[in-house]
């Protein structure tokens, strides 16, 4: 297991999505699945510190990198303020309406659609978001 | 947030000179796209070419520009990386805006000699 803890500054979170990204070479995955797991990444700990810590630094965001034959884990460790997806709004627009063009709000998404699992839970007033892709044998 | 810029006609080509767009530089990026929008700028090329990395909130500072632009001009982007590619074809950008293979094949678009 990889331990990383960075403080909540955004500036920090390239330093995880290189952390990622040298994974993903080592276990040889192409470009564009390297690139979207540093995303997937990058969008969790982005999330935790503008939602859980709203952009303030002095706190923690720990993420564990746990690698199995047959699957990478993700944890990712905040004590701010939970997130309740129920009340993330869809991501939805009319690609021809400018108006409804969204400038936010895709995080969640960008998630589901590239991870094969994300769950999110709260033990004993900490957030953990767990993120897992499937590695091909 | 190192943004180089220059001006074909009456066309604005911008081409960021930093590897990634993303949540620590996307509020810079977006107020000096404005700051060219508010100053008359209503066509520009957004050159990708230094571009590795882009997340969801440096691809709203983009969508910002275009929306601000809306019908009184059009905001293309060029040379584009595959992986970067992802990200718009995943948020289904790739069909809001016009993207072209080489600067030149978008400056040709955007002055109507295409």
């Amino acid at each position: 297991m990889i331990r990383l803890i960075i403080d909540s500054r955004l500036e920090n979170v390239s330093l995880v999505g290189g952390a990622v990204r040298g994974i993903a070479d080592t276990l040889c995955m192409d470009s564009t699945t390297s690139y979207q797991l540093e995303l997937c990444i990058v969008e969790a700990v982005n999330n935790n510190i503008k939602h859980a810590y709203h952009c303030k630094a002095g706190h923690s965001v720990e993420i564990d990198i746990l690698l199995y034959p047959n699957r990478l884990t993700f944890k990712i460790y905040n004590k701010g303020e939970r997130m309740n997806p129920a009340k993330v709004a869809p991501f939805s627009f009319d690609p021809s309406n400018v108006e409804t063009l969204p400038e936010g709000g895709m995080g969640l998404y960008i998630l589901h659609a590239l991870m094969d699992e994300v769950h999110y839970e709260t033990i004993n007033g900490q957030n953990i978001l767990t993120l897992v892709k499937y590695l091909k044998s | 947030m190192q943004l180089k810029h220059n001006n074909v006609e009456d066309v604005l080509i911008v081409r960021p000179l930093e590897k990634r767009i993303d949540a620590s530089t996307a509020t810079e990026f977006k107020q000096k796209m404005n700051e060219w929008i508010d100053s008359g700028n209503r066509r520009i090329v957004l050159n990708l070419s230094e571009v590795d990395f882009i997340d969801s909130s440096g691809l709203g500072a983009i969508i910002s520009g275009f929306k601000k632009i809306g019908n009184n001009g059009n905001l293309v982007i060029c040379v584009v990386k595959e992986s970067v590619m992802s990200l718009f074809r995943l948020t289904r950008m790739n069909r809001v805006f016009d993207i072209y293979a080489s600067e030149n094949e978008a400056l040709e678009a955007l002055s109507g000699k295409a």
